[in-house]
């Protein structure tokens, strides 16, 4: 069938033909080969922000004060002049129309942090069905010498104050706030929290708790369960009212000693017996790996002996784990990321080098389902073939079910094909693939132009993926993946390649819209000092 | 010196004396003394012994390479509101084991008349009833024994818990189920 790349040739085939079953969106995604952000304004006047984000829905450009302390909200909108000339693409864009300003219309400005807070640049989560925006503020004031009371990890760091805000990005009203003290959440790259639909898993690691939170339409966050030293949301509740009963010894002042750590009555009196017993998540974990080779090995003497080699002998380090990291499956399971302690004060660079392990924990049933190593196999076969399972979406979001993945396309696939093959210890390699889960919430673009089945480009330089990255002084090319295979545009970060500025190590990231031929490249050094460079990218 | 795990009997006199010489000769270090190793040959003794023939519901190993720290996991028994619990237990062996008896911690919460709100479990053979003849298989036993029957009478850890078994044996096992529920899944 004659196929052609002309735009007008393509809207005469979709006019007569019917695209198979199932297909019909892939086949309009086609038209993005045509429709690419290849005009650049560089350096464009804009307002001094670091700029964060484009929201899921397209809706608004979140981005932060210079002093991180205010959040300025944009609505993208699309660049309008007017011509007088006669050819007018022939002529250079007029000077009005090559502002940011043009392209982005500022809603409003909220101060989010108080004088000695700041808005933690690298969080942001959207709630795309209420057009919620969630926030978190750190004091800066980091306290290293908080006593490590009620169930702390000792020599953990924390901070003094951790402050979520849910904003309504609408009209950037403050709905509510949930505030941590003296914890430590991990907020770079939302590692630490994970939003899934209405529901919000926050993860302290210093108090080893995963907090899960309801966003309600009211705008209220509210509790619904503490996982960690309790599994059912009422067990501290059930086992007070007993307590009194059962007429406790002098233990029962100790109890109530580390009280009120967080507002809103989390970790209200964290039990002082937890040092005698292990963990709601400890004994479910450790219960699940017991009855697992109990069952595996049916005679007696044969069972006695496993449970002696796999299972005691490695008793205590099961129990001297901790949750590194928790992303949701469904609205009932959880993946939950194990580790030493070790591992995470480490940071994430040598993590592979730890021993790790990834539970799917249903909170519901308060069960361990499943339990791995992060060298297991089996549990690699299902990311491969599996991997859009984990990248757990809200179920209203249509485009971000387009996130190319190597389990929804082929050339994903054969490059992590071509990696598995080229290494040279599977099981490092499985360690290393592993290591991406659980996966941090909302961390890819869901731009078409990162749609692995429409273009090519080199994943080193720019991914779907929110990172920064080093910058370079070559062009970024999109090349088509079908004929004629050709170059379709490039990003470049400056009008001369090459500029020889080579002095100070600059970085870059790119923020695409999610469904309009506009992107922004922000190149920026780690020095304060220097404003950072904005070129927007967009079809002309 | 030794006695051996199977015989018992030895005479309430005999068998202190023997505990003295033992505990003057072991001190509290780990250095690797004679009584200590010859404690040491005893419980690698008695866990072959268990091995070779569990008992029902338990099993029981050294924590890492420590021969004196063990851990033991009891299945709650079928029919007792413990059912459907997995129980994990601390056992330190003293150095002068087996002259003193092993201390036995739980690390599962149990709503128990004989375990305290720490989780120390306390029962005659532990205590004054101990015997060097007892061996860690025996202790097993006597421990599930406690599930199935706890001993409201004799000086109970937690009173409140005695007395309502006595009184009200539905209610109790009714609030044991449901800490088996929440606490020991």
């Amino acid at each position: 069938m004659f196929r052609s790349n002309n735009i007008v040739a393509r809207i005469f085939q979709r006019q007569i033909c019917t695209p198979a079953p199932g297909t019909s969106v892939h086949c309009a995604r086609r038209f993005y080969e045509n429709l690419v952000p290849s005009f650049t304004i560089y350096d464009v006047e804009c307002p001094d922000h670091s700029f964060r984000k484009f929201t899921d829905d397209g809706q608004y450009l979140i981005s932060f004060s210079r002093n991180n302390q205010d959040l300025i909200v944009y609505r993208p909108t699309w660049l309008s002049f007017s011509c007088k000339e006669e050819d007018c693409d022939a002529h250079d864009l007029p000077s009005k129309a090559r502002r940011f300003e043009s392209f982005f219309t500022q809603l409003y400005s909220v101060s989010l942090a108080s004088c000695n807070e700041q808005i933690c640049k690298d969080f942001f989560l959207y709630m795309d069905s209420n057009q919620y925006g969630i926030f978190a503020t750190t004091s800066t004031v980091q306290s290293q010498e908080a006593p490590a009371t009620g169930g702390a990890i000792p020599g953990f760091p924390s901070i003094e104050k951790i402050t979520f805000h849910l904003l309504r990005l609408e009209d950037g009203v403050i709905l509510d706030e949930k505030v941590f003290l003296n914890d430590f959440v991990n907020l770079v790259h939302n590692m630490g929290v994970f939003l899934y639909d209405d529901l919000l898993a926050i993860v302290s690691l210093r108090y080893q708790t995963v907090h899960i939170l309801q966003i309600r339409d009211s705008g209220n966050l509210v509790d619904v369960r503490a996982i960690g030293a309790y599994c059912h949301e009422d067990d501290e509740l059930f086992l007070n009212s007993n307590a009194q009963c059962m007429a406790f010894p002098d233990k029962s002042k100790l109890h109530q000693l580390p009280q009120n750590h967080v507002q809103n009555g989390l970790h209200h009196s964290q039990p002082n017996l937890e040092e005698f017993f292990l963990s709601g998540i400890k004994q479910r974990l450790l219960s699940f790996i017991f009855r697992r080779i109990w069952n595996e090995e049916k005679d007696r003497t044969l069972r006695v002996q496993c449970l002696k080699k796999k299972f005691y002998f490695h008793f205590q380090d099961y129990v001297d784990l901790i949750i590194w990291k928790v992303q949701f499956l469904d609205r009932h399971h959880l993946l939950i990321k194990f580790g030493s302690v070790e591992g995470v004060v480490q940071g994430a660079r040598n993590a592979d080098h730890y021993p790790a392990f990834f539970a799917v924990y249903n909170m519901e049933t308060t069960e361990i389902v499943a339990f791995y190593q992060n060298s297991a196999e089996d549990l690699y076969h299902l990311f491969e073939q599996y991997c859009d399972h984990f990248h757990s979406t809200s179920r209203n979001s249509l485009y971000m079910n387009f996130i190319s993945s190597h389990s929804n396309n082929i050339h994903a696939l054969e490059q992590l094909r071509s990696i598995k093959n080229k290494a040279s210890s599977s099981s490092q390699f499985v360690k290393k693939m592993l290591g991406s889960l659980p996966f941090s919430c909302q961390s890819q673009s869901p731009s078409p132009y990162f749609d692995q089945s429409l273009f090519r480009f080199d994943e080193k330089l720019i991914s779907a993926t929110d990172r920064h990255r080093q910058s370079t002084d070559h062009p970024i090319k999109f090349i088509l993946r079908r004929p004629p295979y050709s170059l379709k545009f490039k990003i470049k970060l400056g009008p001369e390649a090459g500029s020889a500025d080579g002095r100070t190590k600059k970085f870059s990231s790119f923020l695409f819209h999610p469904f309009l031929p506009l992107a922004l490249s922000i190149q920026h050094t780690f020095l304060s000092s220097q404003p950072s460079v904005v070129n927007i990218h967009f079809r002309r | 010196m030794m006695i051996s795990g199977g015989i018992g009997g030895t005479s309430s006199s005999s068998s202190s004396s023997i505990a003295l010489t033992a505990s003057g000769g072991g001190t509290s270090s780990w250095a690797p003394t004679t009584s200590v190793s010859a404690s040491g040959k005893r419980i690698q003794r008695e866990m072959s012994e268990l091995n070779m023939d569990p008992p029902p519901d338990c099993s029981a190993g050294p924590k890492g390479d420590n021969l004196y720290h063990w851990v033991a996991t009891i299945i709650g028994p079928q029919g007792t509101p413990y059912e459907g619990g997995i129980y994990f237990l601390d056992i330190t062996f003293p150095s002068d084991y087996p002259f003193k008896p092993p201390k036995v911690v739980f690390k599962t919460r149990i709503y128990h008349c004989n375990v305290d709100t720490a989780g120390n479990l306390i029962i005659d053979i532990l205590n004054d009833s101990w015997s060097p003849a007892l061996t860690i298989t025996k202790v097993l036993l006597a421990i599930r024994s406690i599930f199935t029957n706890p001993d409201p009478s004799d000086k109970p850890l937690i009173p409140g818990i005695a007395r309502l078994y006595l009184a009200d044996r539905e209610k109790h096992d009714e609030l044991a189920a449901e800490w088996t529920r929440r606490f020991a899944k």
